[in-house]
């Protein structure tokens, strides 16, 4: 009964069956089906007249949307709408609102600039993004620097000086740090000896015999340590000689080590081999010399300036 | 209607029906747990375990080529193979291709699977098999075309069943997107390195143009045929309209090959190519949504199945985020939508809700079907059918969900200026934001994976009962022949 109700509600079937019970009905296309794909046709052209769409001879259809920017040499262009018209334009927008601080920057001293409490949520917003996009890949988000690699930032501990004007300089110019190789000038047990010596310094545990034999050797021709890292151990920030006495570390892996032994052994690898590879590049050229002067106080401020 | 229970091992080639949709659930179970392990080594990267073997650069395209063309292309292998014969009224044409395309297919994607943890890569997306892999692919779906349109000419209808075109359609689309994609130039003959014939932007616009039809056509229009066939059959109703099936289905093919530009955004790409594919995605959508239609009015009269046939929920669901995920689609390729999702895992997002929302949901309904009619039995445990359905649903809502928070937080911190025209978050600061997400990402894809296992073991149940059947069954004929 109920069957038949149905059959006779509804519209015929194509007329073929397969595998048995398989057919279909052939309803018509439903309406709002077809009316909101003309909907979307006619949106397709709106689409194509706003923005550059059909390849045209050589070129393209541009669009009737422009986008207006100054360019680097300060021309002010209109274009048809372009991804790099619109970067531009962006670019353009962020340039108006840090210029009146940028300016101010320009004009100040770095004590008047770190002082001065209008200025430091710029320097903050600016050194942070300057910061993050150009020296945390090295330094970390934070600027605490890796073990082995990358000079910690936030210590008091300077390899070149922690004034304004040298972390400028470092920024600026870029800095190589080297120390020559005592593998081969050296015999094993010298280099276990200064090693011992290097570990006294900064109060690790070490043989006190071997020690006081490195003491000597280290002020001594024979390996003249003292020439770069000076008598007092201490370092020449002149040359960005470590200074030995402080427990801090950055080439040798001594905090990872667990024991004494194991320090003294991280120390022992670097005498042997010696470093060729604490190099930061020069960033003048890449970075305006304001954008660097906000890295400058940025820097000074994450902790150590002196 | 006692012909269309009938097994038909002899007038249908079921063996490698067989054999395809067992190894679909075995690929299902492998790819996802792959899937779950990289989404958890984004959430916890210890699992990377410092290894390049581990590495999720590694291990992504053993997920993706697992998931895509282990589970699904052994699930459209199957269920092709078994429609075609069905609504044609005819075998295979040739035992011996049927064979060779199962066995050339599982060795291209084991292969592929193993080089990619060697480190061996195109780089390009979906098609990162290097090129011994691409020529073993290449012949194997040559024979596949040969064939499945032999089989459709032998047939003993006069009419092809839609369900066939669908399917023919994503043989000839893959065959020509797989080849022109994958032109490259080994650089020697002993070597599994080569490179692309294209280069820079044609190069970039040739993989988006396989990219996105591979999605079309093969993530799209085969699993409509799939639809198309076990959908009617498992609902008991004819399809709603023949002439819908007819205009969506040459509207989809025009309108599919020209997109592909659109994944090209905020690139290289010139600027008119890609507002010309975004402009053809919308015109897309309707399109697209005529299979969802189709299928779903397919049931109307029949709404009440919904409650009893845990079949039919996985299929109502599969067209539901269809329709849902070809809504998404276009609305992502417009210019200043893209300018948010772009490059965040709103698009990862978007991936996983047709990919586990239409392909994986129309794949296990439709192999719900067709494997206890394979092997001439009834399904081990409903119940079983029905945890997987609830936690394959629940798992896509989590993986949805968190992608698109994830997503566009994403978007949104990247392009957050403060007061003073700089950037306000730093790149880590918005991995750092994305923890919480991965995680629960990690955990909707194990609810997904576990509901997979749960089906594995049901059908693996379910062809051992019918097995110890059929065997019952001969041993009782042949103690009635003794006894005669």
């Amino acid at each position: 009964m109920s069957e038949q109700k149905l059959q006779s509600q509804t519209v015929q079937t194509t007329g073929h069956a397969w595998d048995g019970d398989l057919q279909e009905y052939n309803n018509p296309l439903p309406a709002w089906w077809v009316y909101t794909f003309y909907v979307t046709v006619i949106f397709a052209i709106v689409y194509w007249v706003i923005y550059p769409s059909w390849p045209f001879g050589k070129g393209w259809v541009g669009g009737v949307s422009n986008i207006t920017y100054v360019n680097s040499a300060g021309e002010t262009k209109t274009h048809s709408w372009n991804t790099r018209a619109l970067l531009m334009e962006d670019l353009n927008k962020a340039a108006t609102a840090q210029k009146p601080y940028f300016d101010k920057v320009a004009a100040m001293s770095y004590e008047q600039v770190a002082k001065d409490p209008d200025m430091s949520g710029f320097i903050l917003s600016s050194g942070k993004a300057l910061f993050a996009d150009n020296c945390a890949p090295c330094h970390q988000a934070g600027g605490q620097g890796v073990v082995g690699f990358f000079p910690n930032l936030t210590d008091d501990d300077w390899l070149y000086g922690g004034s304004f004007d040298k972390i400028h300089e470092t920024i600026t110019g870029g800095r190589r740090g080297y120390m020559p190789s005592f593998g081969e000038v050296l015999s094993g047990g010298q280099i276990d000896q200064l090693a011992n010596y290097v570990a006294s310094l900064s109060g690790i545990g070490h043989d006190a015999a071997k020690a006081a034999a490195g003491n000597t050797l280290f002020h001594s021709e024979t390996a003249a340590c003292y020439y770069c890292h000076g008598v007092d151990a201490k370092g020449r920030k002149e040359i960005g000689a470590p200074n030995l006495t402080d427990n801090i570390w950055l080439w040798a892996g001594v905090p990872s080590a667990e024991n004494p032994e194991g320090k003294v052994a991280a120390i022992r690898s670097v005498i042997t081999s010696g470093l060729n590879k604490g190099v930061m590049p020069a960033w003048a050229g890449r970075l305006s010399p304001e954008q660097i002067k906000v890295l400058t106080v940025y820097v000074h401020e994450l902790g150590g300036g002196q | 209607m006692a012909v269309t229970t009938y097994s038909g091992a002899e007038q249908y080639n079921f063996d490698v029906v067989k054999k395809f949709a067992v190894m679909s659930l075995v690929w299902a179970v492998i790819g996802m747990f792959v899937g779950v392990y990289i989404a958890s080594e984004l959430a916890w990267p210890f699992l990377n375990f410092d290894s390049p073997y581990f590495s999720f650069g590694r291990f992504r395209p053993v997920h993706t080529t697992s998931v895509i063309f282990g589970f699904g292309g052994s699930a459209l292998f199957a269920t092709s193979y078994y429609v075609v014969q069905r609504t044609c009224q005819t075998r295979l044409i040739s035992d011996g291709m049927a064979s060779f395309t199962f066995w050339g297919w599982m060795a291209a994607i084991a292969l592929a699977d193993f080089s990619y943890v060697l480190g061996y890569t195109q780089s390009r997306e979906y098609a990162e098999m290097e090129w011994p892999i691409d020529i073993l692919i290449e012949i194997v779906w040559v024979t596949y075309l040969i064939l499945f349109v032999g089989t459709i000419m032998r047939r003993k209808q006069p009419h092809i069943y839609v369900a066939n075109w669908f399917y023919l359609a994503f043989i000839l689309a893959t065959a020509l997107l797989h080849t022109f994609n994958n032109l490259a130039m080994p650089i020697d003959l002993f070597s599994m390195k080569s490179y692309s014939l294209f280069s820079g932007v044609q190069d970039a616009m040739t993989q988006w143009w396989y990219g996105h039809n591979a999605v079309g056509f093969f993530l799209t229009a085969a699993f409509l045929g799939m639809m198309y066939y076990f959908v009617p059959k498992q609902a008991g109703r004819p399809i709603y309209s023949y002439r819908l099936s007819i205009v969506h289905f040459w509207a989809l093919g025009f309108m599919y090959m020209w997109v592909g530009a659109h994944h090209l955004h905020w690139t290289a790409l010139p600027d008119w190519t890609s507002s010309l594919a975004a402009a053809f995605s919308i015109l897309l959508l309707m399109p697209s949504w005529g299979g969802m239609i189709n299928g779903i009015m397919t049931l109307s009269g029949a709404w009440d199945k919904l409650r009893t046939d845990p079949i039919m929920r996985f299929m109502i669901v599969a067209l539901s985020f269809y329709g849902m995920s070809t809504f998404e689609g276009p609305m992502m390729s417009l210019k200043e939508v893209n300018a948010l999702s772009h490059y965040t895992d709103w698009t990862v997002g978007h991936v996983h809700s047709g990919a586990l929302g239409w392909v994986a949901m129309i794949s296990f309904g439709s192999l719900y079907h067709m494997m206890p009619k394979l092997w001439d039995t009834k399904i081990y445990s409903r119940k079983l059918v029905e945890w997987h359905f609830w936690l394959a649903t629940i798992g896509i809502v989590l993986y949805i969900v968190a992608m698109w928070i994830s997503g566009i937080t994403q978007g949104l911190m990247w392009r957050a200026f403060d007061e003073f025209g700089n950037l306000q978050y730093s790149f880590v600061e918005s991995v750092a934001a994305m923890h919480p997400f991965y995680a629960m990402r990690a955990i909707g894809g194990m609810f997904f994976l576990t509901g997979a296992v749960m089906m594995a073991f049901n059908m693996f149940m379910t062809i051992r009962q019918g097995k110890r059947e059929s065997a019952a069954l001969e041993a009782k004929l042949a103690s009635k022949l003794a006894h005669a």
